[in-house]
């Protein structure tokens, strides 16, 4: 297939050289001389009602432009529900909620006039963790929780529970009732991660022809353009974002924040705005991976299959429901992956709290909830006997079994990734003996995720040089698919090198819509609506090549940078002659293409409160770890990581390659040292880099991986996003791995040394969770 | 207070608050921004610059203490059209960039170590890394890279002679 020759390559990246030699402007460098520079007025309490905010004295403080608080843009947002006002309206739910913004000549004068608002606040108690949140008693974070706008139907609420999903399959209880079943349970806890994105969170908005512009470094432009109309009452048409390249994003920037802001300041002033986080409120208002309470519970015969399952999960989505509400869905299909089973139901349940909200984080709840279920499972072969490896093989998803939500999966995927794995194992060697006598412990898991498919548009214009124009909303983050995979595809449709394709920056005035970088959906719903604009390309393409030649166009072909005649190597016409025939004739040649979810279905009645009743494209992949625990520090060191990851079809290997690399590691930091904790008054206690832990260097090991070709996708030329996933299963090898180490269950993460000395000499507190009741149903608002 | 120090091979004379941190000055004076203001505690190292050839953080640089010296931002390694740092261009070649924020501070402070320890190992470069923090890459391309740029500058110096990396 010469389209899939032409597309698959190691092309390297076009914007490197730049990015090397400190050339690429970020939003962060974009600052000029005649901008304002805004400044938050963030809450120092937990919860409180405004009693009085008065800015006046801050109007008149020097350099002061304008000051707005949540008067001034009044409108509420969110996901699923919008109960997340722009700066704080009477109600304060969270330690650094932005409270009201001074824009001013400088920022020193705008830091400087904060001083002069005056803000009294009563405090409230406040309610900081799930379990207190959870309390028949407890104050509701959100006491008008019954008047938002439900912006997605289908979710149960109740006061402190933001949202609730659920997925129930068969008859559990007569599965757990069953005389011949051994039941095991677990229950697991896990902190918050921060994302630590270079680029802190930066907008720079201004005011022009009656419309917001904002440029800003985010993942989701529609979404800023979408969010600003709402809080600012404003028809969304009349916002345009753009987005120079972004410096890291993780998931953070997936939702809107303060980009809104900066639009609003604009309209007051008819000034161009700039705001950006410093690190410390970058951190301290970080969306991060929401820390999250799990309940696992299996009914196992003694042959080893699971006839039933059920589970329990706690997401504390913070302050304001935001990412978590949608995450809710995404437990039928992490917790109710990986393995076949006979019934199950699922309770995933989003908390608010008084901390700082939550987010999307790279495979957001997959990564603990493979956790929790790879842990789970060593812990039901412990108690029946089995072999890890062994029990995955015999158990794992195969063609025809029935997901969470009664979804058919298709195909043998997970069975022969494993056999891959030992393949890989057996070229690579173990590392047993670099222990060195320390604890050595290693771990096979697996792991279910999918891609986020959703709406994408792209335009592609051809040129009279030859050349093509690609116009789309996506945004280069840094994962290389707006500099490789697109234009790969780009070119292999069209028969272009891809240099040849020229990638237009996100703007949403240039291209439709598009619901964002990130759930590694840009290759895959990008890449399909460039596909599609290609084919009309072609078609006006070889409709004027045939008339030039005389020739039907079912007969031509595109290759080369030419209109050949098939057959007939070196005929034809070069693409810019056609180009200029056509301009001359018909007018110049472009096409435009869309794709969107094919909503796959769900068995009627197991999916309530979804998003997504079942995956378009489910991604599997199995990680294996090999450690080290130094039994008198218990440090644990990683010796060897191995990735066999389903790819669909690796368009740029080594990129992937990258990916891989990269998003290991960042599960090894979440799992061995990136910890977030919230202090006594409701702030995340690392808020700079001396205080969260991230890896360095001298942490890290090679990753080896091998990537798995040819499980069925939907995406172009078969393609699965490759970015997202490689973060999916670290906690869960590294967690089974440290647990066999010591001989000790791990029921939470991260494992630093003190939580493992505490878990070698049993002085660890394991997760209870009274506020989870016994009984699954009385978990559920029924 | 006035400094006079040399930017990029120009004299700059700086007339206001010594203690500023030479990235501020960098950064909102002469728009280097290829020097990235990221953490500003000296942990991630992304706004490394070479003062007087020594990889230094200009974030915990006052501005004060520069007077008299060299100052060579990412800007100043490879200017305009001039070739690439060999590794810059190593990184370039080997697809080792990613978000692309840490690696103007990675290139500054990997080409000092370079320079002045040839001979370095896998653990030594590791170990030389520990101030600059990527979180895209999980390193190991990085260090492949220098690995190999050493490598290649071994043989080219047996070859010929030289000493300049």
């Amino acid at each position: 297939m010469s389209e899939l020759s032409a597309t698959v390559m190691n092309l390297p990246r076009r914007d490197a050289q730049d990015k090397l030699r400190g050339r690429t402007k970020y939003t962060i460098d974009r600052v000029r001389p005649d901008m304002l520079h805004a400044v938050l007025l963030r809450s120092t309490v937990p919860a409180g009602r405004i009693r009085r905010l008065d800015v006046s004295a801050a109007h008149d403080c020097p350099g002061v432009r304008a000051v707005a608080t949540g008067a001034d843009a009044p409108g509420l947002y969110g996901i699923g529900i919008a109960d997340h006002p722009l700066l704080a309206i009477d109600t304060i739910r969270y330690h650094g909620e932005p409270i009201a913004v001074v824009a001013a000549e400088t920022e020193a004068q705008a830091r400087a006039a904060l001083a002069a608002i005056v803000l009294e606040i009563e405090p409230l108690a406040p309610v900081f963790t799930m379990a207190e949140a959870l309390q028949p008693s407890a104050r509701l974070v959100h006491e008008d929780w019954r008047n938002y706008e439900i912006i997605t139907e289908g979710g149960a609420r109740a006061g402190n529970i933001a949202w609730e999903a659920k997925s129930s399959r068969g008859d559990v209880d007569a599965a757990f009732a069953r005389p011949d079943v051994r039941i095991v349970e677990s229950s697991f806890t896990v902190g918050r991660q921060s994302h630590v994105p270079f680029e802190p969170r930066v907008a720079i908005g201004s005011w022009e022809d009656g419309r917001a512009h904002i440029q800003t470094s985010t993942q989701v432009p529609w979404t800023v353009r979408n969010v600003t109309g709402r809080v600012m009452q404003l028809p969304p048409g009349r916002v345009r974002v753009t987005v120079p390249p972004v410096g890291g994003g993780f998931g953070l920037k997936f939702d809107a924040s303060i980009e809104p802001i900066t639009a609003l300041l604009a309209r007051m002033t008819g000034r161009t705005v700039i705001l950006e986080n410093s690190r410390q409120e970058e951190m301290a208002t970080c969306l991060c991976r929401e820390n999250a309470e799990i309940r696992i519970r299996s009914a196992v015969t003694a042959e080893g299959e699971i006839v039933g399952r059920e589970a329990v999960v706690l997401m504390d989505c913070g302050a304001y429901g935001g990412e978590q509400v949608f995450l809710t869905t995404m437990t039928a299909h992490t917790l109710g992956g990986n393995y076949r089973v006979g019934a199950m139901r699922l309770v995933s349940r989003a908390i608010y709290t008084n901390t700082p909200p939550n987010g999307a984080f790279r495979a957001c709840n997959g990564v603990y909830n493979t956790f929790a279920l790879e842990r789970h499972t060593d812990e039901i072969c412990e108690a029946l006997g089995f072999d890890t490896i062994a029990y995955r093989k015999k158990n794992v998803l195969r063609n025809g079994d029935l997901g969470a939500t009664g979804q058919v999966f298709e195909a043998d995927v997970l069975g022969p990734m494993l056999d891959r794995m030992e393949t890989l194992r057996a070229n690579t060697g173990t590392s047993e003996a670099k222990a060195d006598g320390r604890l050595y412990g290693t771990a096979t898991t697996v792991g279910t995720w999918f891609v986020f498919v959703g709406p994408s548009a792209a335009t592609v214009n051809l040129n009279a040089d030859g050349s093509a124009t690609l116009v789309t909303s996506g945004v280069e983050i840094g994962s290389g698919t707006m500099m490789q995979s697109l234009p790969q595809i780009v070119a292999g449709q069209l028969g272009l090198a891809p240099d040849q394709v020229i990638v237009r920056e996100a703007d949403t005035d240039a291209a439709g819509l598009d619901v964002g970088v990130g759930g590694g959906r840009t290759t895959v719903s990008i890449g399909a609506a460039s596909v599609a604009a290609c084919t009309e390309v072609k078609e006006k393409l070889l409709r004027t090549a045939g008339e030039m030649l005389q020739t039907r166009p079912e007969d031509l072909l595109l290759q080369g940078g030419r209109v050949e005649i098939s057959g007939r190597p070196g005929s034809g016409a070069t693409i810019p002659a056609v180009v200029a025939h056509a301009q001359a004739t018909t007018g110049p040649i472009s096409g435009s293409g869309a794709f969107t979810a094919k909503n796959t279905p769900a068995m009627s009645g197991c999916a309530m409160g979804h998003f997504i009743d079942a995956l378009d494209i489910p991604v599997f992949v199995v990680h294996e770890a090999e450690v080290a625990v130094d039994p008198d520090t218990g440090h644990v060191e990683v010796l060897a990581y191995r990735v066999v990851q389903d790819v669909g079809r690796a368009l740029n290997p080594r990129a992937i390659m990258g990916q891989i690399q990269g998003g290991v590691v960042q599960g090894l930091g979440y799992a061995l040292h990136e910890e977030v904790t919230i202090t006594t008054d409701g702030r995340i206690a690392q808020d700079n880099f001396e205080t969260y832990r991230l890896p360095l260097a001298p942490d890290v090991i090679p990753v080896t991986a091998d990537l798995y070709e040819g499980a069925p996708s939907m995406g172009p030329l078969g393609t699965k996003g490759a970015g997202e996933v490689p973060i999916l299963a670290v906690g869960a090898a590294i967690g089974c791995a440290v647990a066999r180490a010591i001989g000790k269950p791990v029921r939470q993460l991260p494992l630093t040394p003190p939580r493992v000395l505490r878990l070698l000499h049993e002085r660890e507190t394991q997760p209870e969770f009274p506020h989870i009741a016994p009984g699954w149903a009385a978990n559920t608002l029924g | 207070m006035t400094v006079t120090f040399r930017l990029n091979g120009e004299d700059y004379r700086f007339r206001d608050d010594p203690m500023t941190p030479l990235v501020d000055i960098l950064r909102q004076e002469h728009f280097l921004t290829g020097t990235k203001a990221v953490c500003r505690e000296g942990f991630c190292g992304a706004c490394t610059v070479h003062v007087d050839g020594e990889a230094v953080p200009s974030c915990l640089k006052p501005v004060g203490l520069l007077h008299g010296c060299e100052v060579t931002t990412i800007e100043g390694l490879s200017s305009g059209q001039e070739a690439l740092h060999p590794l810059q261009a190593a990184f370039e070649a080997a697809d080792a960039v990613q978000c692309g924020m840490c690696f103007p501070g990675m290139v500054m402070s990997l080409s000092a170590f370079m320079r002045d320890n040839p001979g370095a190992c896998r653990a030594e470069i590791k170990s030389a890394m520990v101030g600059n923090i990527c979180r895209c890459t999980g390193y190991e391309r990085i260090v492949d890279t220098v690995v190999d740029c050493l490598d290649t500058h071994r043989q080219t110096t047996e070859t010929a002679g030289s000493m300049n990396v």
